[in-house]
C-alpha cells in the first residue's frame, strides 16, 4: 500500500452496481501488466508510484467511484506523464475486458426479447420506427441483424474499435452490414433507362409512357435498396420524368391527328403505322411541348405537299392547322390525365412495395425544381398535386422523402420559369410535411453548379446525406452514381463531460476518436473493397454506380468506390456545450463561438485524412434515430443526471438548438446555417410551426426564404400533421376531432357522417 | 396508422384512434407507436418556434 498520505475512496462500485472495499492494489497490477505488454517503455519505480498517486488524487471526493471511471484516469494519467506506449496497450486490455463481458450468453438473451415480447415493450424492436418489427420477416430480419452485430463485435472488429462501439465512446452505423454492403446511392434515372435495364429475370427496354417511366423509378429503387443499406434517391427526378411525359405526350399527338383525319375524310389508311411512321419521318424533329408552333409549319406544309398521296385529296390549309391544334389540345389533357395517374401509382407504390423480405418499403427520396421543360413542369405539378390529394383515404404520404430543389432565377422569385412549382411546393409542404427543401444558392452548394447539368445541382438523400465534392477524382464532382459508403458517429457529449471544462483536454481527446473514427472506416471500407461486381448485381451490374459500367462480373469493386464518402458523425453539440461552459448555443453567444470552433476542427480533421489518403472522409451531422437514446443511458449509467447534459432521454440530434429550447424560427435558423457550411456529409435543420401558422402559406414561405437566405443547405418545417380516419379530416387535433367531435376510440352516427359529407366530399362512405 | 374502419349498428369508428404524422430523423411515420423510447420523449419535448 501506498505509504503517502493520499486519500484514498473506501468503496468503488463494481461494473453490476455492487459496492466493494477500494484497492490500490488492483490499479498497480493493471498499470504494470499494461507496462510490461508495453516492453520498450520501461517505467521507472519512482515514476510509477506517482502515476498510481496521480490516479488516486484524480479520484472525486465524496462520491463512490465506478470501475470505468478509475479505468478513464488511468488512461488519462498515462497519456498525461508521456507513456503513449503503455496507454494503448491499457486501452488494448480495457477493450479485450469489455468484449468479454458482452458476449456472455447476450445473444440468446437477444433473440428471447426478438422472440417473446412485443414490440410495444421492447425497446429493441423499435430502433427504426419505419420497420414492422412485430410482423415475421421484420423480426427475422432482427434475428439477422443482431447475429451479425454479435459476430463483426467478437471476430471482426479490431479489439479497441470493438470496445469503443460497445462502450459508446463512438457508434459505427449499420454495423450489421460490415461485411456486405454500402450505405446509399443517388441513382440517374435517365442513364438507367436509356441503356435499358435487368432486374435478373429478364431484360427491360426503354420505357415509352410517363406511366412506365414512373413505374420503372419505382423498380430501380426497390432493387437498389435491396443491395444497400440505407436509403435510395433519385437526384434528376424531373429530368427523368419530363422523358417519360414527352414520350406520352408524342403518342396522343400522333393519335390524335390520325383520328382527326380519319374522321374528316372517311379514310382508315391513315390510322395505320404506315401514315405515322412517313408523318415522324417528313418532319425534322419529333413534336414536344416546345416546339409546337415551329412544327404546325411544317405540318401544314407536308400535308400540302403530300397529303393527297394519303387522303385521296389534298386537304385545306385552315383544316390542316385545326387538325395540329385539336391534336395538341387532346394531347395535353390526356398527357397531364395520364401524367397524374402515373404520380399517384409512384407515390401509392413507394409507400406499399416492399423491400428486405418485406419488412420495410424502400427509403426513397426524389429531388426535383429546376428542369424548366414545359413536359417536367406537368410531372411535378401532377406530384404535388397527388401529395396535396394523399393516398387513397387522404392519408399523408410517408415515402418517398420530397426535396424542392430552390434555385435563383429557376423557381424562387417571381418572373422565375419554376416560381409557380415553389409556391405549390410551399403550400403542399404546408399540408403534408413534404417536399422538403434544399437550397441550390448556399456557398457550399453553388461552388458545384453549372447551369443546365443536373449532375452538379446539389441533392440530398432522405435522411441529410449529402455527396458531392470528390477528393479521389476532382473532375467528377457530381450527384449521379454516388453515395456514402459508411459512416460512424462520435459521442460528443461525453468528451465534453470528461474534459472537466478544460478545452484542451477536450480537443486532445476528441483527435483521439476522430482518428479511431477514421481508422474503423479505413477498416470497413478494406473490406468493402472486396467485393466484386457479382455482390450487387442491380448497383454494379446495371451500372448504376459511377465507373461500374467499366467492370465485368468478377471485379473488385475497390477501385470505383473511391468515388464514395467516408464519413463521421457527431450528435449532442448541445448537451457538449453545456458540459464545456454551462450553456448550449441557443443561448450564449460564447458557447455558439465555441460550437462552430469544435465542429470547425472536426470538419479540417476530415479535410487533412481527405488529402492524407486520396478517398473522400467527410462530416456528417448525425441523423441518430436508435442513437440518440444509445448513448445517452450509457453516459447516464457512468456519469449520473448531469443537468443540460445526460438529464434527458436523448442527446439532441447533430448540431441542432435543443427541441425544448424556446427560440424565434428566424434565430434559430441563423444559429444552425454556418453548421451546414462545414458538415458536407450532410445536414438538415427543422423550424417547428404549430398547425395554423403552418397553414398560412406567407409565414411558411418566409421561414423558406430565411433558410434560403440564411445560407441552409437543407431544411424544412414540422408542424403536427393528425387525421381522423372515420371523418377523413386532417389537420390538428388535439382530444376531440374538430370535424366530427369525437374522441379517439368512440364511435360516431353514420347518419353525421353522411350529414358532414355534404359539406366535406372526402368523408369515407360506410 | 388505423386499420379499416367498419360501420356497426348505424355507428362508425368505435376502438378507432387518430393517425398522427411525425417527422424523425429526417423520415415521417404514420404513428408515434413505433418510435423508441429516446424519441418518444425527444418528440414530446419539442417546443413550437415562434414567427413574431
Amino acid at each position: 500500500m501506498s505509504g503517502n498520505a493520499i486519500v484514498c475512496p473506501e468503496v468503488i462500485r463494481k461494473r453490476n452496481g455492487m459496492p466493494v472495499p477500494f484497492d490500490v492494489k488492483k490499479i498497480r497490477d493493471a498499470i504494470r501488466k499494461a507496462n510490461d505488454a508495453a516492453r520498450v517503455e520501461a517505467i521507472a519505480p519512482y515514476q510509477f508510484e506517482k502515476l498510481v498517486e496521480a490516479v488516486v488524487e484524480a479520484i472525486p471526493e465524496g462520491k463512490t467511484p465506478d470501475v470505468e471511471q478509475i479505468q478513464d484516469l488511468v488512461e488519462e494519467k498515462l497519456i498525461e506523464n508521456g507513456f503513449a506506449k503503455t496507454a494503448k496497450a491499457y486501452i488494448l486490455y480495457r477493450a479485450e475486458h469489455t468484449k468479454v463481458r458482452k458476449t456472455e450468453a447476450d445473444l440468446v438473451k437477444i433473440y428471447q426479447e426478438l422472440t417473446f415480447t412485443s414490440a410495444a415493450e421492447a425497446d429493441i424492436k423499435r430502433e427504426n420506427a419505419n420497420i414492422d418489427a412485430d410482423t415475421s420477416m421484420g423480426t427475422m430480419l432482427k434475428y439477422g441483424s443482431e447475429g451479425a452485430n454479435y459476430f463483426v463485435d467478437n471476430y471482426i472488429l479490431p479489439k479497441d474499435i470493438a470496445a469503443a462501439h460497445i462502450n459508446g465512446d463512438i457508434h459505427i452505423h449499420d454495423k450489421d452490414f460490415y461485411m456486405l454492403t454500402e450505405t446509399c446511392c443517388q441513382i440517374d434515372l435517365l442513364k438507367l433507362f436509356r441503356d435499358g435495364f435487368s432486374t435478373g429475370h429478364g431484360y427491360i427496354r426503354q420505357p415509352r409512357s410517363i406511366a412506365s417511366y414512373a413505374s420503372l423509378a419505382c423498380i430501380a429503387i426497390q432493387a437498389n435498396q435491396n443491395e444497400m443499406h440505407g436509403g435510395q434517391s433519385v437526384p434528376n427526378f424531373d429530368y427523368a420524368m419530363a422523358e417519360g411525359v414527352a414520350c406520352t405526350f408524342r403518342k396522343e399527338y400522333y393519335d390524335a391527328v390520325q383520328r382527326y383525319f380519319w374522321l374528316e375524310y372517311d379514310c382508315g389508311e391513315v390510322l395505320g403505322d404506315a401514315f405515322r411512321q412517313a408523318l415522324k419521318d417528313a418532319m425534322p424533329e419529333r413534336i414536344n411541348m416546345s416546339n409546337i408552333d415551329d412544327y404546325e409549319e411544317q405540318f401544314v406544309q407536308w400535308f400540302t405537299e403530300c397529303g393527297a398521296g394519303w387522303l385521296a385529296e389534298t386537304p385545306e390549309e385552315q383544316k390542316i392547322r385545326r387538325c395540329h391544334k385539336t391534336s395538341i389540345q387532346i394531347a395535353m389533357k390526356e398527357t397531364d390525365m395520364a401524367t397524374y395517374q402515373a404520380m399517384e401509382s409512384l407515390i401509392h407504390n413507394l409507400n406499399t412495395m416492399n423491400s428486405r423480405a418485406g419488412a420495410q418499403v424502400p427509403f426513397s427520396s426524389i429531388n426535383y425544381g429546376t428542369c424548366t421543360s414545359p413536359e417536367a413542369r406537368m410531372a411535378i405539378r401532377n406530384l404535388l398535386k397527388v401529395t396535396d390529394t394523399g393516398l387513397g383515404n387522404g392519408e399523408t404520404a410517408i415515402f418517398p422523402v420530397q426535396i424542392f430543389k430552390v434555385k435563383e432565377g429557376v423557381n424562387y422569385n417571381p418572373g422565375d420559369p419554376n416560381y409557380d412549382l415553389f409556391r405549390l411546393a410551399v403550400k403542399v409542404s404546408a399540408k403534408r410535411l413534404f417536399p422538403n427543401f434544399s437550397f441550390i444558392d448556399a456557398p457550399f452548394n453553388l461552388q458545384y453548379y453549372k447551369e443546365g447539368d443536373y449532375n452538379t445541382e446539389i441533392a440530398y438523400m432522405g435522411c441529410r446525406t449529402r455527396v458531392m465534392g470528390n477528393h479521389y477524382d476532382p473532375g467528377q464532382e457530381v450527384t449521379c452514381g454516388r453515395g456514402n459508403l459508411s459512416f460512424t458517429s462520435v459521442n460528443l457529449p461525453r468528451l465534453g463531460i470528461k474534459a472537466h471544462k478544460d478545452l484542451e483536454v477536450f480537443y486532445r481527446e476528441l483527435d483521439r476518436y476522430l482518428e479511431l473514427c477514421c481508422r474503423q472506416l479505413l477498416h470497413r471500407f478494406g473490406i468493402q473493397q472486396k467485393k466484386t461486381v457479382k455482390n450487387y448485381p442491380f448497383l454494379m451490374g446495371q451500372g448504376i454506380w459511377m465507373g461500374s459500367d467499366a467492370l465485368g462480373i468478377h471485379d473488385e469493386v475497390g477501385e470505383i468506390l473511391k468515388n464514395g464518402t467516408l464519413s463521421v458523425g457527431f450528435i449532442g453539440l448541445a448537451e457538449t456545450l453545456t458540459a464545456l461552459t454551462g450553456k448550449h448555443h441557443g443561448e450564449s453567444e460564447e458557447s455558439r463561438k465555441l460550437g462552430y470552433e469544435i465542429v470547425s476542427h472536426m470538419r479540417d480533421y476530415m479535410d487533412r485524412k481527405s488529402e492524407e489518403t486520396g478517398l473522400n472522409f467527410t462530416l456528417l451531422a448525425t441523423p441518430a434515430e436508435g442513437l440518440s437514446g444509445r448513448f445517452v443511458r450509457i453516459d447516464q449509467k457512468r456519469f449520473g443526471k448531469i443537468p443540460g447534459v445526460t438529464d434527458r432521454e436523448y442527446y439532441t440530434n447533430s448540431f441542432h438548438v435543443p427541441v425544448y429550447y424556446p427560440i424565434h424560427a428566424f434565430e434559430k435558423i441563423r444559429i444552425e446555417a454556418p453548421f451546414h457550411a462545414l458538415t458536407n456529409a450532410g445536414h438538415i435543420s427543422y423550424v417547428e410551426l404549430d398547425g395554423d401558422t403552418a397553414k398560412n402559406p406567407e409565414a411558411f414561405e418566409a421561414v423558406i426564404r430565411c433558410m434560403k437566405e440564411s445560407g441552409i443547405g437543407y431544411g424544412s418545417v414540422n408542424h403536427p400533421v393528425d387525421r381522423d380516419p372515420v371523418c377523413g379530416y386532417t389537420g390538428v387535433i388535439d382530444e376531440v376531432c374538430p370535424r366530427c367531435g369525437r374522441r379517439e376510440g368512440e364511435a360516431v352516427s353514420i347518419e353525421k357522417l353522411n350529414e358532414l359529407r355534404k359539406k366535406y366530399p372526402d368523408v369515407p362512405v360506410y | 396508422m388505423a386499420g379499416k374502419v367498419t360501420a356497426e349498428n348505424g355507428q362508425a369508428g368505435a376502438n378507432v384512434g387518430f393517425d398522427r404524422i411525425r417527422r424523425i430523423t429526417g423520415y415521417l411515420v404514420g404513428t408515434t407507436d413505433r418510435f423508441n423510447n429516446a424519441k418518444r420523449a425527444e418528440e414530446k419535448d419539442r417546443v413550437k418556434h415562434s414567427l413574431s
